[in-house]
């Protein structure tokens, strides 16, 4: 029974490969790797799919009041207190110490 | 006298392997540290920079979270597999322990705080993706001719039931860097997200969770009560509060095999596996230096959490408490 199955389970990976053509299989790799995986990397870090989601709970963690995304400079902004929290591979960096000025050209603001 | 002490553990720990002298001198020096460090604290509370604990150190409080921060910045690529290679895979368990009296419903919103590398988070959904599949199941057995009522029903509840979320937040930006590719890796990407925050002032929104869980962080929180506290206000009334924490061994037996085990194996396996023996260092000190069970159940009660109880998992190695907000 067991080579039976072992039998079947080798036939049946061996059908497919040879029936796919090897020639528009190759053709589609090449081309299709290269730019469209950097695309799509590209788009996927900088699109905020997730923040659409993630804007519904995340708040400013001083003043715990909603934040504004800006898709230019990919950053939550709090208008109220004027700063703004980096996103950096599409993880937004929630720490106040790295939240930047939006007013003065200082990056950090300073500790509490 | 504590700081030679310390420095005798490090020196003896580093250039020898044997094992009376280790184990007497770590006794010596964790009597020896539990009580420096408190002293220091009543005197430096006036001061601007007040002293914590880091391992069997004392220093600032700034300076501890810097230094977690390091730690956690230099293991972060080997995290996964430093956590099989010293818990022999347990911590597996300990984790699955945890989802199993969790026993999410679908529909819940976690946030993982300290989640790193997502562990428990990637359990989670896949914990209520079993459930759906079960209650589907269920549901396609019992009713094998629908009426057109029930078919009405499941087309208005597939959009409005809301679905589950898992919101892992974490101070290192290495550790969730590792999870977010684990997660790339695995395929796993609807209903999770990765947040850069701090356990001590979280950026989210109050009353907002079903469950808050921290597991194996917050002895590396620099104010646990502050962290509590933070886990009462963005949770829903009725959320659970859940930490997995290493804790007090209470059997002698197995308290001396797990001391020798920690303080002479694993900062080995750091510097073989990790290449980073101070790491493992602070993590096996920090494992000593937070309260026990009893001592961690009131911290919890203190900060306005109802029926706290603890499991003790592995003989007390590690310990799950849990919590709800009434």
């Amino acid at each position: 029974m067991f080579k039976n199955v072992l039998s079947r389970l080798v036939t049946q990976t061996v059908r497919p490969h040879r029936y796919a053509p090897p020639g528009p299989v190759i053709q589609r790799l090449i081309p299709a790797s290269g730019p469209l995986r950097s695309f799509t990397d590209r788009k996927d870090e900088a699109q905020p799919q997730f923040d659409a989601s993630l804007l519904d709970v995340l708040v400013c963690p001083l003043s715990k009041k909603p934040l504004r995304y800006d898709a230019e400079t990919n950053e939550l902004i709090n208008e109220e207190l004027g700063i703004a929290y980096p996103i950096l591979d599409g993880i937004p960096n929630m720490i106040p110490q790295e939240a930047r000025l939006i007013q003065k050209d200082s990056t950090e603001m300073p500790t509490q | 006298m504590a700081a030679s002490m310390r420095l005798l553990v490090r020196r003896a720990v580093r250039l020898s392997h044997r094992n009376i002298t280790l184990t007497a001198a770590g006794a010596a020096a964790r009597s020896g540290c539990c009580r420096g460090p408190s002293v220091c604290r009543c005197f430096s509370d006036e001061a601007e920079d007040r002293s914590t604990h880091f391992g069997f150190e004392t220093v600032s409080e700034t300076e501890k979270a810097k230094r977690v921060y390091k730690v956690f910045e230099n293991v972060a690529q080997k995290y996964d597999i430093m956590n099989d290679a010293m818990s022999l895979g347990i911590h597996r368990v300990w984790k699955d322990a945890l989802l199993h009296v969790m026993h999410p419903q679908p529909g819940a919103q976690l946030l993982d705080v300290a989640g790193g590398t997502g562990d428990i988070a990637f359990r989670f959904l896949e914990y209520i993706r079993l459930q759906e599949e079960r209650q589907k199941r269920r549901a396609a057995r019992s009713s094998q001719t629908p009426s057109w009522q029930d078919i009405s029903n499941n087309y208005s509840t597939e959009d409005e039931s809301r679905e589950s979320r898992a919101v892992v937040c974490d101070i290192n930006k290495e550790m969730l860097k590792v999870g977010k590719q684990k997660a790339d890796s695995l395929g796993v990407s609807a209903g999770l997200s990765w947040v850069v925050g701090d356990a001590e002032e979280l950026p989210f929104d109050d009353d907002q969770f079903d469950i808050y869980t921290i597991a194996f962080g917050i002895r590396n929180v620099t104010h646990i009560d502050q962290a509590l506290q933070e886990a009462l206000r963005v949770l829903k009334p009725g959320g659970r509060f859940m930490c997995l924490e290493f804790s007090k061994v209470n059997n002698p037996i197995l308290s001396s095999i797990y001391d020798a085990y920690s303080f002479q194996m694993i900062p080995v396996i750091g510097e073989v596996i990790a290449g980073d023996w101070k790491s493992y260092q602070y993590l096996v000190e920090s494992i000593r230096k937070f309260p026990n069970q009893e001592e961690f159940k009131g911290m919890i009660e203190d900060a306005g959490f109802y029926c706290v109880k603890y499991y003790n998992l592995t003989g007390g190695v590690v310990a799950l408490h849990s919590g709800f907000k009434l």
